[in-house]
C-alpha cells in the first residue's frame, strides 16, 4: 500500500490546529486542491499549519514528485532553486507572485503557483520525495526518496516506537526536516490526533497546549532538549506524556542522563535515535531499557536495517529498505533513482560486545548547528564569493560552533559573522572567526583541518 | 544604576538586531530574529550582565521588553 492509502486507512486519525482548535480528517480534505492526475515536480515551502498539512496530503495523494522546503529560506535561494528545477507547482504563502507562474486559488485556504509553460522533463517513477540535507545554505542538492522508502521507514519506526490510536502528537519539528516528517508519517499511519502547531517550546502557549490536548509524546533535536532542560522540564510532571524521542545529533552525556533518569522515575520511555535524511529518517534506536547502561550509544539498527563497519576506515555502513536513491543537484538528476545501495553514513563507529553501536567520529565535512547540517565546503565557497575570492577554512567545533579561519586582516570578524548569519539564517553567535598566520596543508595539498584546529 | 539604553544594547546584541528595533512593542517570535536560539542567548547574557540567575519559569515569561524588565525587577534590578 502507498503512504497516502495507509494514512487514509487510519480510522483514528484527525489533524487539529493547536491555536484555533479546528480539525479535519484526511478524507475531509481529499482532492481539495483539485490537482490533475499527472506527473511533475512540486516545490512546497511548508510550515506546520493545518493548511500546510492539507497541501502535503493532497500532493501525497497525487502522482507529483514533492520537494519539501523551509518557508524561511532566503527568497534569492528560492528563486535559484526554481530556476534550476522549474517545478510544475510551487506552494509558498509568503510570496504574492512568482515570475513565470500563474497564481491559482485552489480553494479558500490554498493558493498555488502553476507553471504557465510547463517544461516537460523526465522524472524516474521512484523519485517521489526530495528533502534537503542542509536546511539553510540554499543548496540545490536534495536526497531522492521513493514512496517505498517512506512507507518502509515508517513501518520500521512503528515496530519500536509505542505509537497508538489514542495518541495526541504535536508536530513540533518542521515537516521539511526528515525527523519532523517521520513524526508526521508514523503518526498519520498509526497515531490518533496530530496537533499542528507553529509554537515553539519557549512559548508558554506550547505548554498550555500540551495540557489542553494531552500530548502523549514530544520529539526534539539536542538543542530542543537543552531548552527543555533550561526551562526546568525535569522538575515538572506531565501526566499525559508517555514517551520522548531524540534525534538529529548527539545529545550530551549530562542531558542524556538527566532525561534518562527523569523518564525512568516517571514511568516514561525515552528513545535516543540515530539517522540521516539519506535513509529517509531513521537507522538506529537505543531501547529505553538500555538508556542508562549504554549511555552515549546510538543503539541497534531499526527493524529491517543492518549496520556494517568498514574495516579500513571504521565508517558506519547501513543497508535497509529506507535507503534513498542518491542525490539530485539539477532537474536532469530526477530521471535517475539509484536504489538498494549501501549507505555510507560518513560517521565512524564501533560496536560493543553486546552489539550496540557508538559513533566515534565524522568523515564528512559538515557541522550540525541546532540540528541542521551545515556543509563546510559550501560555507567556504559562500565566503570566498562574498569577500573577493579570498580563501577561508571552515570547520566545526563540537556541533556547537562553526569556526572560520582566515589569513588576512579583512574582513573583520563581525562582517564574517553577519554575512554567514544572513546567508545561512543562523544566529551570529553560532560562528567563531580566527585569524591565522597561514593554513596548514596535507602532503597532497588539501587543507589539513585537523591540524589547524589545534592552532 | 541600570539604564534602559544598557538593556536595549544587551537585547540588540543577543537578538542580533539594531538597538532602534528594541521597543516596548517587540515580542518573542514577533520578528524572525527573536527565536528560541536567540532567546537562550539573551537569557545567558542578561544573567552575565546583571550577575543574576534567572528562574526556569521566568525564561518563558520574558517574552517582551516590559516583561524582561519585570523579571529583572524581581532581582532588584530597576531599569530607568
Amino acid at each position: 500500500m502507498q503512504l497516502y492509502e495507509r494514512i487514509a486507512a487510519n480510522p483514528r486519525l484527525v489533524y487539529t490546529d493547536a491555536s484555533t482548535g479546528q480539525s479535519f480528517r484526511a478524507a475531509d480534505r481529499r482532492g481539495s486542491l483539485g490537482l490533475e492526475d499527472a506527473r511533475g515536480l512540486a516545490l512546497l515551502y511548508i510550515d506546520n499549519t493545518l493548511t500546510a498539512v492539507e497541501v502535503l496530503l493532497n500532493f501525497l495523494d497525487s502522482r507529483f514528485t514533492i520537494a519539501l522546503l523551509s518557508p524561511a529560506l532566503h527568497v534569492e535561494y528560492k528563486q535559484q532553486l526554481e530556476a534550476i528545477y522549474r517545478p510544475s507547482y510551487i506552494y509558498d504563502p509568503s510570496r504574492p507572485a512568482v515570475a513565470g507562474y500563474a497564481a491559482v486559488q485552489a480553494n479558500e485556504r490554498v493558493r498555488l503557483f502553476k507553471d504557465t509553460n510547463a517544461a516537460a522533463y523526465t522524472i524516474h517513477p521512484d523519485t517521489r520525495l526530495l528533502l534537503s540535507t542542509s536546511g539553510t545554505t540554499g543548496s540545490p542538492k536534495f536526497v531522492k526518496l521513493s514512496e517505498e522508502n517512506l512507507v518502509q521507514n515508517a513501518l520500521s519506526i512503528l515496530a519500536y516506537l509505542p505509537v497508538s490510536g489514542t495518541d495526541v502528537t504535536p508536530l513540533n519539528l518542521p515537516l521539511y526536516y526528515s525527523y519532523g516528517l517521520s513524526v508526521f508519517t508514523t503518526n498519520s499511519m498509526a497515531g490518533g490526533q496530530v496537533v499542528c502547531t507553529s509554537r515553539d517550546v519557549l512559548q508558554p502557549a506550547f505548554w498550555e497546549d500540551l495540557q489542553r490536548y494531552g500530548f502523549t509524546s514530544l520529539a526534539g533535536v539536542p538543542y530542543v532538549y537543552e531548552m527543555f532542560y533550561r526551562i526546568g522540564f525535569c522538575k515538572k510532571e506531565y501526566p499525559s506524556l508517555r514517551y520522548l524521542t531524540q534525534a538529529g545529533g548527539k545529545l550530551n552525556a549530562v542531558l542524556a542522563k538527566a532525561f534518562g533518569e527523569y523518564a525512568a522515575a516517571h514511568g516514561k520511555d525515552f528513545f535516543i535515535m540515530y539517522g540521516q535524511t539519506e535513509a529517509t529518517a531513521r537507522m538506529a534506536y537505543l531501547p529505553p531499557a538500555d538508556l542508562l547502561r549504554k549511555t552515549g550509544s546510538i543503539g541497534i539498527p531499526i527493524p529491517n536495517g543492518r549496520f556494517d563497519i568498514d574495516p579500513a576506515t571504521q565508517e558506519l555502513l547501513y543497508t535497509g529498505p529506507n535507503v534513498g536513491g542518491g542525490y539530485a543537484a539539477c532537474a536532469a538528476d530526477l530521471a535517475f533513482f539509484d536504489g538498494g545501495q549501501v549507505l555510507r553514513t560518513g560517521d565512524m563507529a564501533r560496536q560493543d560486545e553486546d552489539g550496540y553501536y557508538y559513533i566515534t567520529g565524522r568523515l564528512k565535512r559538515f557541522v550540525k548547528l541546532f540540528g541542521t547540517r551545515v556543509n563546510l565546503d559550501e560555507v567556504e565557497q559562500i565566503l570566498k564569493q562574498a569577500f573577493g575570492g579570498q580563501t577561508f577554512a571552515c570547520t566545526g567545533v563540537e556541533d556547537k560552533h562553526l569556526l572560520v579561519l582566515l589569513r588576512e586582516d579583512t574582513p573583520d570578524s563581525a562582517a564574517v559573522k553577519q554575512l554567514l548569519s544572513e546567508k545561512l539564517g543562523l544566529h551570529p553567535r553560532a560562528f567563531m572567526v580566527k585569524q591565522v598566520d597561514d593554513f596548514i596543508f596535507t602532503p597532497n595539498g588539501k587543507m589539513d583541518y585537523q591540524d589547524m584546529m589545534k592552532m | 544604576m541600570h539604564t534602559t539604553q544598557q538593556l536595549q544594547e544587551i537585547m540588540a546584541a543577543a537578538l542580533s538586531v539594531p538597538v532602534s528595533s528594541i521597543t516596548d512593542e517587540l515580542e518573542y517570535q514577533g520578528i524572525p530574529e527573536w527565536d528560541s536560539v536567540s532567546h537562550i542567548y539573551l537569557i545567558t547574557e542578561l544573567e552575565a550582565a546583571y550577575n543574576i540567575s534567572i528562574d526556569t519559569e521566568d525564561v518563558l515569561e520574558m517574552s517582551s521588553v516590559p516583561k524582561v524588565k519585570a523579571v529583572l525587577k524581581k532581582h532588584n534590578i530597576a531599569i530607568n
